[in-house]
């Protein structure tokens, strides 16, 4: 195997200092002036059709030889008008766009608006229903980070990362399905409280997928690891530092590996984060491979919380008992008139908002997620904004990718783990 | 491009030959698709699920996923489609060569689904011409898989004799809408798409109302 | 469930009934939330071009600021140590329509101090100027377009003023002012003829291009003046 025999095992790429920072290493073997041919560049249009840009994101690349001189991305080529179809929408209507924008998180980003939408019109949700969210939203930090595991293997050369991922994605998709119905557009959400109740089993089902997948990961990182090449490919590549990470607004992942700690369910708690027990793993180059570190340490401190947040999950109602927001069981519905009435006119009127704004952000698996909600009293949003935390992250890669070569870029594209549907809204 | 000469392969009633000949090559296209996917949203990540180990297109001859327009068979085109991709979409479908066949994954390249918006294409089939819609926000991976197979029924329906007038494609069209204006606005009525659910479906031959005959051996 | 015999009715008295509420929106007295300290400090910094605070959702404070003055006071709750805003969560405006001016709306988040503040700039619909931040936050570079690509508010000094999310010559206005309607100014037809019309390899901006040609790949005929265009439908 020639993987394994000793010259080919690095540990850390010998062209980085002590300290991680990246030393220059001389380009030109023969020590010679720059000969006249380099002084053309190349433009390279890279997209918005193209399997590595993660979707239908466009790279304009000025090229001199293979290094990357300029990077100008153009978006808006999936952009879906959510913000403006959310003000024809009530509050509650708009929970099924949400999961339509980060498709590879949805239940996150279900949960997170509603929290906006509660903390706006001062809900307080039941217990059973805190815990319930933090549930599917550590489900699908993970949810997310196997699909970023798999793309970006798939970007640095390894197909078989991705098939792993993906077996364990299905078992996700099969706990979506059992939620709710659908296997990627949950919709699970509504304001003060859940679609439904946890299925009979459900539980189970989560606990055993968190049993399973230690073993997946473990295989994946043996697999990418101390794996020469997929060190080659991603050490001191796209570096970052911590000062430059916070002006950029890099959030998640990508800001924790250059070092700074800021993870909003420490810094902000909401739905007691700060009674379970896990850490905010933090890297120290700032580079991709560190990205790559800290998100798979952060899929297995998910794990930690998931397991608590199981074993706490307390009984009781799922739903606020408010009439004005809840829907009133079936039930009721149908043997009094009063609560069909009332279901008639929550679901025709909606529910009214008071006419603030309100601005609440969670960590989504690609980053700060806010959600910015203004009401004006009626059962519509005036305006409802999202803070997309790959359109902030993606607005970096310029700055990341000059000076590496052509290859590189589509690696620190990988790195970002970006999701069009998001970044275009 | 369908030989128009007269003869064996002309517009005359099939003979024995043409009808073999037919056969073959029908069984030969229809086994080894290969899919361009052409995918920008949530149906992405389904098309990708497709192709994954769980539901593995591979077994049904679309091993190789054509990133390249020129290499492909079929245009799956999964996702929403705004105005700004659109000129992009009829690019690669421009690209292709013939055969090629296409399939609109989901509500939103089908109808534009619930975004009737100012930004969002109301349905791929304005812009290329599909051959088979698959419902669904997004469809599973088994709707993916049975809307290929349905292209294969289609292609096994193929003949050479006719294959001019099934496939016939203006090259004068080229970054052209497919759809009319009078279409365009029938399509995409003042009240959404929702209630003209009339398609552009001409080009649909396949009447598979129930499960698609198995493949042949 | 019903115990068998009992009477299904006897049930449904129970738990709060939609009758029993009083009005919505919280008749709750507000829970007196504590004094910002970084109101306080800009108030005794700027003095007047802090035109308003307000307390919304319970405990976010709010500050409208004069917006000739947004960079002075931004860069100030920056770089002053007991301010100290370095996360510019997010950048953004709010048009409550009829007329009413444009909000642009600054999230601020400092990282060491674990506070956060909510900036705002009025400007009236006859002067959408505003100077650009995206000195301060290189974040703002985008998010900053994108308000101008969505509302049309001008950010004075930005480096790279294009649109961002319409395509580069979309003439159909502000998408998410309050007067553009949800589908758009033009029919579905023109707005698809418009889109097939665009040449994916044209929308080069000029610093990207530098002194370069275009490079056309494939020529789409372009013909402005066929005005009745027959397009095979394939049937």
């Amino acid at each position: 195997m020639a993987t394994e025999s000793a010259e080919y095992a690095v540990s850390r790429n010998p062209e980085m200092g002590p300290d991680g920072s990246l030393v220059p290493s001389p380009m030109d073997p023969f020590d010679a002036p720059e000969p006249e041919l380099g002084s053309e560049t190349m433009l390279v249009n890279v997209g918005p059709q193209h399997p590595a840009t993660h979707g239908v994101l466009r790279l304009v690349v000025e090229l001199d030889g293979e290094t990357v001189v300029k990077v100008i991305p153009h978006i808006g080529y999936l952009h879906s008008s959510f913000e403006k179809l959310g003000e024809y929408r009530t509050w509650n209507q708009v929970v099924t766009l949400t999961d339509r924008m980060d498709y590879l998180a949805p239940l996150i980003y279900n949960c997170a608006y509603v929290m906006a939408v509660e903390k706006l019109m001062g809900i307080e949700v039941t217990e059973r229903c805190k815990v319930t969210r933090v549930i599917c939203m550590e489900m699908d930090r993970i949810f997310s980070h196997l699909l970023w595991l798999g793309t970006w293997s798939i970007d640095i050369g390894a197909f078989t990362p991705f098939l792993y991922a993906f077996q364990q994605r299905e078992k996700v998709y099969k706990l979506h399905e059992a939620l709710t119905g659908a296997r990627i557009t949950t919709s699970a959400t509504r304001i003060g409280g859940m679609m439904a109740d946890l299925p009979e089993g459900w539980t189970d089902g989560v606990r055993e997928f968190i049993d399973n997948l230690p073993a997946t990961l473990d295989e994946i990182d043996g697999l990418l690891k101390h794996n020469a090449i997929h060190i080659g490919r991603t050490q001191g590549i796209g570096q970052i530092s911590a000062d430059d990470a916070v002006n950029h607004g890099l959030t998640g992942a990508n800001l924790r590996a250059s070092g700074v700690p800021y993870d909003v369910r420490k810094d902000r708690p909401y739905y007691d984060y700060e009674t379970y027990d896990f850490e905010v793993p933090i890297g120290c180059h700032g580079d991709c491979y560190d990205r790559y570190l800290v998100r798979m340490e952060e899929m297995r401190q998910s794990m930690l919380i998931l397991r608590q947040a199981l074993d706490r999950l307390p009984g009781g109602p799922m739903d606020v008992e408010d009439p004005r927001i809840s829907l009133p069981s079936k039930t009721d519905c149908m043997s009094d008139m009063e609560s069909m009435i009332h279901h008639f006119k929550l679901i025709t009127d909606g529910i009214p908002a008071p006419a603030e704004d309100c601005w609440y952000s969670v960590e989504g698996s690609k980053g700060e997620l806010g959600m910015y909600v203004v009401g004006d009293g009626g059962p519509k949003p005036v305006r409802w904004r999202i803070r997309p935390p790959s359109f902030v992250n993606l607005s970096a890669i310029a700055a990341l990718s000059e000076g590496h070569l052509m290859a590189d870029l589509i690696v620190i594209n990988a790195s970002l783990d970006i999701v069009l549907g998001e970044i275009d809204r | 491009m369908g030989l128009d000469v007269p003869g064996i392969f002309g517009t005359g009633s099939p003979t024995f030959l043409t009808t073999k000949v037919d056969f073959v090559v029908n069984w030969a296209r229809r086994n080894s698709l290969w899919p361009m996917p052409f995918g920008t949203a949530c149906c992405a990540i389904e098309m990708m699920a497709s192709a994954a180990s769980n539901y593995d297109l591979a077994r049904f001859g679309m091993e190789r996923m054509s990133f390249s327009p020129r290499q492909a068979d079929v245009l799956i085109c999964a996702g929403r489609v705004p105005y700004k991709l659109a000129p992009v979409l009829r690019r690669i479908w421009d690209q292709m060569m013939q055969p090629k066949w296409c399939i609109s994954m989901g509500a939103c390249a089908s109808s534009g689904g619930v975004f009737d918006v100012y930004s969002m294409v109301q349905g791929i089939d304005t812009i290329v011409p599909v051959d088979v819609y698959i419902p669904g926000c997004p469809p599973r991976p088994e709707g993916l898989i049975y809307g290929l197979m349905m292209v294969q029924e289609k292609i096994s329906g193929e003949s050479l004799t006719r294959h001019a007038e099934l496939r016939a494609e203006d090259p004068d069209a080229a970054g052209k809408p497919r759809a009319g204006d009078a279409q365009v606005r029938d399509l995409t009525g003042p009240f959404g798409n929702s209630t003209q659910q009339n398609r552009l479906s001409g080009l649909v031959e396949t009447d598979a109302t129930e499960r698609p005959k198995d493949r042949l051996p | 469930m019903n115990k068998a015999g009992s009477n299904p009715f006897a049930m449904v008295d129970e738990g709060p009934k939609p009758s029993d509420a009083t009005v919505f929106p919280e008749d709750a007295p507000e829970a007196a939330s504590a004094p910002h300290p970084s109101v306080e400090a800009l108030r005794d910094h700027f003095g007047d071009a802090i035109v308003a605070h307000e307390v919304c959702a319970g405990d976010q404070h709010v500050v409208y600021v004069d917006p000739a003055r947004n960079v002075e006071i931004l860069s100030w709750l920056k770089a002053d140590p007991g301010q100290h805003y370095d996360h510019l969560a997010d950048l953004t405006a709010v048009d409550y329509g009829g007329g009413r001016p444009i909000q642009v709306v600054y999230q601020l988040w400092s990282i060491p101090h674990k506070r956060a503040l909510r900036v705002k700039a009025e400007l009236p619909l006859s002067e959408l100027e505003i100077e650009s931040v995206a000195g301060l936050w290189r974040c703002a570079d985008w998010l900053e377009r994108e308000v101008a690509d969505m509302f049309g508010v001008v950010f004075a000094g930005h480096p790279d003023p294009r649109r961002i999310l319409m395509p580069e010559n979309y003439a159909e206005g502000y998408p998410l002012r309050k007067d553009f309607p949800l589908r758009g100014r033009f029919s579905r037809a023109e707005q698809t003829r418009r889109a097939l019309r665009q040449n994916p390899e044209d929308d080069y901006f000029p610093a990207e291009m530098g002194d370069r040609e275009p490079q056309l790949v494939a020529s789409v005929a372009d013909d402005e003046d066929d005005e009745s265009e027959e397009v095979n439908h394939g049937d």
